[in-house]
């Protein structure tokens, strides 16, 4: 895509780095992003046909805030305890509506978005899954009420139960991610001469 | 597509969704009142298992009589019990500690035994008499168990004014004032024990 969108990205990143604290968490945001991405995908379809250029963004942005509060209301109502904890993640998601919008997220084919959702859940809950395990030692804590959780350590690495721990780990899963693709495409070179 | 048609369309839209997030509000405020609600006891109640009592203590506040103790001030208690029986009595205790006010919520048995202390505010050095305001809470666990008679009124101070119990390093003024108002929570049980559990017991 063109290179603002690299810019746009990034405001996805406070999302991501703040609701990853915890598995349990993830998840929920996960679902509570979902059902307004879904949603708010829905309702903007016969809008596009009548809107377009700034009122379409200004309708986008109408939406965005609507279903994203409603969604936040119904949240405290079913979630309190989740709410109070990374309920001020929840307004974001309007953001990220209004930025996929713009980036022509609901444009694209099916196939197209179930790929780059799929690759989005799959990043936060990795991430999540890592933060929980290494920054408190256990996973899944939370999920269930007579569950504990896999315990694997009592204690873990305070810093990645904080955002910049968070932030340190994606870089180093960006790292990781690169070095792999490097060395597979030089393990192909040598293969091919 | 004209502009007065879209900012019809931006308008009704602006509409909706005021109206929209409107009603959810007022449908579900109630809801997330008593879930606030159930939230606040279930954190001012954890000293007592959660399958322990059935009734909502915080609704029903005891009405208590010669309030103040010697080193302490009751400033609310609450009776807990399970089937119509009572097991348990919370008193919201304010004694003065090093830094300030110092107020615990200390529960008590029907038979008079202590069945757990928690700290509910506190001024205290943080990282020393601080460490009262944490919970879990080690020091305040071996508390549990003791009653007014078990260890004997001598007993009951710290092991620097002879007493048997350990203090928190460092904070001699808080843990004394905490070991004395929790003495003073199971004296003043002791004493109204009958108006404290109830008619029915």
């Amino acid at each position: 895509m063109s290179r603002p969108t690299n810019l746009t990205n990034t405001l996805m990143l406070m999302l991501l780095l703040g609701t990853s604290a915890t598995l349990s968490g993830a998840l929920g945001m996960l679902l509570m992003a979902s059902s307004v991405v879904v949603v708010y995908g829905t309702c903007i379809g016969p809008l596009r046909s009548k809107l377009s250029g700034n009122s379409l963004m200004l309708a986008s942005v109408l939406l965005a805030a609507t279903v994203t509060s409603c969604a936040n209301i119904l949240a405290q109502r079913w979630a309190l305890q989740w709410h109070q904890a990374l309920g001020v993640y929840g307004g974001l998601i309007a953001l990220q509506c209004v930025v996929l919008e713009y980036n022509g997220f609901f444009r694209q084919a099916l196939a197209q978005r179930l790929r780059f959702f799929g690759l989005a859940s799959g990043l936060l809950l990795a991430l999540a899954a890592l933060r929980e395990l290494f920054g408190q030692g256990h996973l899944g804590r939370g999920l269930s009420e007579h569950w504990q959780g896999l315990v694997l350590f009592s204690d873990g690495l305070h810093l990645l139960t904080l955002v910049p721990g968070a932030f340190i780990l994606l870089g180093l899963l960006l790292a990781a991610r690169q070095a792999w693709t490097r060395s597979n495409a030089l393990s192909k070179e040598t293969h091919h001469p | 597509m004209n502009r007065a048609a879209s900012v019809i369309t931006l308008a009704l839209m602006a509409g909706t969704g005021l109206g929209l997030t409107y009603m959810v509000q007022r449908v579900s405020a109630p809801q997330i009142a008593s879930e606030q609600r159930l939230l606040d006891s279930r954190k001012l109640l954890d000293v007592l298992a959660l399958d322990a009592y059935d009734n909502q203590p915080l609704e029903q506040p005891l009405a208590l009589t010669d309030t103040t103790l010697s080193h302490s001030t009751l400033l609310a208690g609450y009776r807990a019990s399970k089937a119509g029986l009572p097991v348990a009595v919370l008193l919201r205790s304010q004694t003065e500690g090093y830094a300030g006010v110092i107020e615990l919520l200390i529960a008590i048995d029907a038979n008079g035994r202590l069945l757990g202390v928690k700290t509910l505010r506190h001024n205290e050095t943080p990282a020393l008499g601080g460490l009262i305001g944490d919970w879990p809470n080690h020091w305040l666990a071996t508390f549990t168990g003791k009653s007014r008679n078990a260890p004997d009124d001598a007993g009951w101070a710290l092991k620097k004014d002879q007493g048997q119990f350990d203090q928190l390093a460092g904070a001699t003024i808080t843990s004394r004032a905490t070991v004395n108002a929790i003495h003073d929570a199971l004296r003043y049980f002791d004493e109204h024990r009958a108006t404290l559990l109830g008619s029915g017991s």
